[in-house]
């Protein structure tokens, strides 16, 4: 690290469960964020911030006036553009150290599986089902860790998957199939500032997994009720019919 | 006697306060539920009555293990939570 960035990361570095060591494991880091809705917006910003050193985009979306109650990374004036563009303008203002490569795509198929491979880290801030499974899937085919977190209305989710760990159940354990119980924000509405806490709980576990600090939500989903704002931990099994690691059940 | 919480996301099929209800067996307590609620029924279970797949319980803050037959044990001061899936991003 140079001085700047010893400068701009004092305030981690100072923590010594981070450290020098942790900020340069952040600093050679790179997440793909799927999804840069309620959810990706405030990870990225905090990834950034904090100085992930890689942040791949994925969106295939365009802003529209309805984001912005919820989705903090885009302005009025980005309207139109590719989420994924707005999002990447904003994150190099931020911290120019972060490099930000976009994928202005559905990101699904063989894009999905290079991307996820080429990734320490994904974190999934999707909006329906059927993409959840596939980045579960491929994470799980990668051995790459996965912090997926999901909010509508007054709720949310977040767990963390780690293939890497033998036990870790995935995001099939949790939900073998979703596709009946389907529900999204523009059908069900979402609190702004629920987005925003479930988003930053995400990147606070992906820069737990990153720097090798704490005890990630491995194994468990935080469920909050922001209404009662009532926080659930649930342990979580590995399903013994799942399809994705039938080999070690 | 359990108690029962239920995901907020069930209220716009029926009530979702929380409900002590007496059973050894999770299938035990959600038929003592379905006996004041039965419009619950067919959201959380199958007509073959397995867990339904968007759906998940935890009883004492651990996810069940049995979703067809639903034998986890339950006792008599546990918490059972009835969630679901959510996809919003």
């Amino acid at each position: 690290m140079n001085d700047e960035q010893l400068l701009r990361y004092s305030r981690q570095i100072m923590l010594p469960q981070i450290d020098v060591a942790g900020q340069e494991r952040l600093l050679a880091a790179s997440v793909l964020v799927v999804g840069m809705g309620g959810l990706g917006s405030p990870v990225a910003l905090y990834l950034a911030a904090s100085g992930v050193g890689r942040l791949v985009l994925a969106d295939h979306d365009r802003v529209e006036i309805s984001n912005l109650q919820r989705q903090i990374v885009h302005d009025h004036d980005q309207v139109g553009e590719a989420k994924v563009a707005s999002a990447a303008a904003r994150i190099r203002a931020l911290n120019p150290d972060t490099r930000v490569d976009t994928l202005d795509l559905r990101l699904e198929g063989e894009a999905l599986d290079r991307a996820v491979a080429s990734a320490d880290l994904v974190i999934d801030g999707t909006d329906n089902f059927a993409t959840r499974y596939a980045i579960n899937d491929a994470c799980f085919a990668a051995g790459v860790p996965l912090v997926s977190g999901a909010a509508i209305r007054l709720e949310g989710q977040v767990a963390v998957f780690d293939p890497r760990k033998p036990e870790s159940p995935c995001y099939r354990c949790l939900y073998p199939a979703a596709h009946e119980g389907e529900l999204n924000c523009a059908e069900n509405g979402v609190a702004a500032p629920l987005v925003g806490i479930i988003g930053t709980v995400q990147a606070m576990e992906a820069m737990k997994l990153l720097a090798g600090i704490g005890e990630p939500l491995r194994g468990y989903v935080l469920y909050l009720d922001a209404a009662a704002m009532e926080w659930h931990k649930l342990k979580l099994k590995r399903r013994r019919d799942c399809t994705i690691h039938p080999a070690s059940n | 006697m359990a108690t029962v919480t239920f995901t907020p996301n069930l209220a716009r099929w029926a009530e979702t306060s929380a409900m002590d209800v007496a059973g050894d067996s999770l299938a035990d307590v959600l038929e003592a539920v379905f006996v004041e609620r039965p419009v619950l029924r067919g959201y959380l279970l199958t007509d073959q009555g397995a867990l339904r797949k968007h759906v998940n319980v935890y009883i004492d803050a651990e996810s069940i293990g049995d979703r067809q037959r639903l034998t986890d044990r339950v006792a008599a001061d546990s918490k059972v939570f009835v969630a679901q899936a959510l996809s919003g991003g």
